[in-house]
């Protein structure tokens, strides 16, 4: 547990060496609800079939989701910077496991990722009038710590794996293209072309909205979502077991 | 697995690593694999001062980071403090730090940061105590509210060695430790190595300054090609090269064509320093005494100086030898 929190420190003390982290860090996904998702509200007015929900509500699930991938991308970065600080491979040699050196920068991860929530979800439903399901809370806390841990697992594995800094930016940049567009954090699945919406069922992405959107606002099918549920909690153990192991394998 | 308490902090059997053929790009060609330890065996006794010796390439880096965990070894076992570093990696970290060839650090953070960080994650109590020792050992002090990535290399390489001093592992490794250090802090570093040996702390060490290998380390190990070449005390390696004189012949004006004659001599190695002849021959005693008799003749002498070999001709010769065998 110690080498755990030296971590949280050690990231914290970085992090707040510059505000502008800070900054955007919290409130980028609100700012994004409030510029995108009042953008397309104004000028496609509520694009959605559900009754009673507005772009904006639906869009909350998406930009929670995009928060936890942005943050595991930008986090991933830190593998680059302490490679060519040198001090990646110096603790290396720091008595903890592989596992709690991955554990630790996960938590420094999901403490931004819950306070960003927070911030999104209490200024969203005040500036926006979006209508969270209270009963659900607990759970939506769940999906974002498990989004923010999976995601951040699955960029560490190619941020480990990838020695070049270009090479990185060119793989982050197709994840965000594929991984985002082709999944429902934009736009309900169900209207699309079938090969779009069969692509965008596989995505993990998908998975992860889904249920952020249930949570939020009540908005899913039960049977899929059970289904969806058990998938992301694999891919997400999986992606550990195997950051992990490229750990190992350093 | 531990199998009793052994009397060696370090026991290395057979190791050998094998750097797996790489593609360079798409269209590259394959380089081969590289073998850079080739069944290496040796013990460190606890408390000892242990240097590794070898040209670049040698496999020093190579053994060390399979020691600190941070590479697997393609066959071979090795232990720390009886732990094996592939079955008890977190059980061997925790009996060791390391200062890496590369220089280290948090650079967003300051110098005090980076010590306490590092103190933290070695679960030290009294760590402000502590780093404010350290700060003040390596001269640090005036800097402890700096960013390190304000300072220079010299004082990026004192934070990384002054975190290392902090805790009280049983082994203490360092990959060339007085890269970019003055004479100054290198020798107060030097000294307090001595010390933490005296306690008890085994300390493992490479270098290519053979000055501070003669004047540190207990035992030598040196490398070339990944294999051992030779091993023991400083008294011990100088005996392989009993033969081996160190020669320096000042005159009152360098004799013309001297470089020649020296050259015609196929010393191990030689060098002119002002109005100085510095050379290094291999001979018997008599065969030596005759070649700086008949250099002495050459011109006014105004002091002449004979020795046995020191680390550094031992190594060449050593390095030249086995390089020459391998052809």
């Amino acid at each position: 547990m110690s080498s755990i929190s030296a971590m949280l420190y050690r990231e914290t003390k970085i992090r707040a060496t510059n505000i502008t982290f800070v900054f955007w860090d919290l409130f980028y996904p609100l700012c994004y609800l409030l510029v995108f998702g009042v953008g397309v509200t104004a000028s496609l007015g509520t694009p959605l079939s559900a009754p009673g929900v507005t772009y904006n509500s639906f869009f909350l699930a998406g930009v929670l989701g995009m928060a936890s991938f942005g943050i595991a991308s930008n986090s991933s970065w830190s593998f680059f910077m302490d490679r060519d600080n040198g001090i990646f491979y110096e603790m290396l040699t720091y008595p903890m496991s592989r596992s709690e050196y991955l554990l630790g920068k996960v938590l420094f991860n999901v403490f931004i990722a819950i306070i960003q929530m927070v911030i999104t979800l209490g200024l969203g439903t005040w500036l926006l009038g979006i209508r969270l399901r209270a009963d659900l809370l607990p759970l939506l806390v769940v999906t974002v710590i498990l989004g923010t841990a999976g995601w951040f697992f699955f960029y560490t594995i190619f941020a480990l794996k990838i020695r070049r800094n270009d090479i990185f930016n060119s793989v982050t940049s197709v994840f965000y293209f594929v991984f985002l567009f082709a999944s429902s954090m934009f736009y309900p699945l169900e209207p699309l072309p079938r090969w779009f919406r069969v692509i965008g069922l596989a995505n993990p992405i998908t998975w992860q909205v889904d249920l952020l959107r249930y949570t939020s606002i009540g908005l899913g099918n039960p049977h899929q979502l059970g289904m969806e549920a058990v998938a992301f909690g694999i891919f997400v153990l999986a992606c550990f077991g195997y950051a992990v192991r490229s750990l190992k394998q350093i | 697995m531990i199998a009793g308490r052994s009397p060696f902090a370090l026991e290395v059997d057979n190791i050998v690593k094998v750097y797996p053929a790489r593609r360079n790009g798409l269209f590259g060609a394959c380089s081969e694999p590289v073998r850079a330890i080739d069944g290496l065996s040796f013990n460190v006794p606890r408390g000892s001062i242990f240097g590794m010796l070898g040209p670049n390439g040698a496999g020093k880096t190579t053994l060390l980071k399979i020691l600190a965990t941070l590479l697997q070894p393609s066959s071979g076992h090795a232990r720390i403090e009886s732990f094996d570093v592939v079955e008890r990696p977190l059980e061997v970290r925790r009996r060791m730090s390391m200062v890496l060839q590369e220089t280290a650090g948090e650079m967003f953070l300051s110098v005090r940061d980076n010590l306490l960080t590092y103190a933290r994650f070695h679960g030290l109590a009294e760590a402000e105590r502590g780093a404010a020792e350290n700060m003040q050992l390596f001269d640090l002090t005036t800097e402890a509210d700096r960013k390190v990535q304000d300072l220079s290399g010299g004082f990026r390489r004192r934070v990384q060695v002054a975190k290392v001093f902090l805790v009280k592992t049983p082994v203490l490794f360092l990959d060339e430790f007085s890269t970019g250090m003055d004479p100054i802090l290198k020798r107060a570093v030097m000294d307090a190595l001595r010390k933490e040996s005296a306690r008890g702390r085994t300390i493992v060490l490479t270098t290519q300054v053979l000055s501070e290998a003669e004047e540190l380390c207990d035992d030598i190990l040196i490398l070339n090609k990944g294999r051992q070449i030779a091993r023991g005390d400083l008294h011990a390696l100088k005996l392989l090269s009993q033969d081996v004189y160190e020669v320096a012949i000042t005159f009152e004006s360098l004799p013309a064509g001297i470089e020649h004659e020296m050259a015609a001599l196929h010393p191990v190695r030689s060098r002119i320093n002002g109005n100085t002849l510095e050379f290094c021959v291999k001979a018997r005693e008599a065969e030596a005494l005759e070649i700086v008799a008949a250099l002495a003749k050459k011109g006014r002498v105004l002091r002449v100086e004979i020795g046995g070999a020191s680390l550094e001709d031992i190594f060449v010769e050593l390095t030249q030898k086995a390089g020459a065998e391998a052809r």
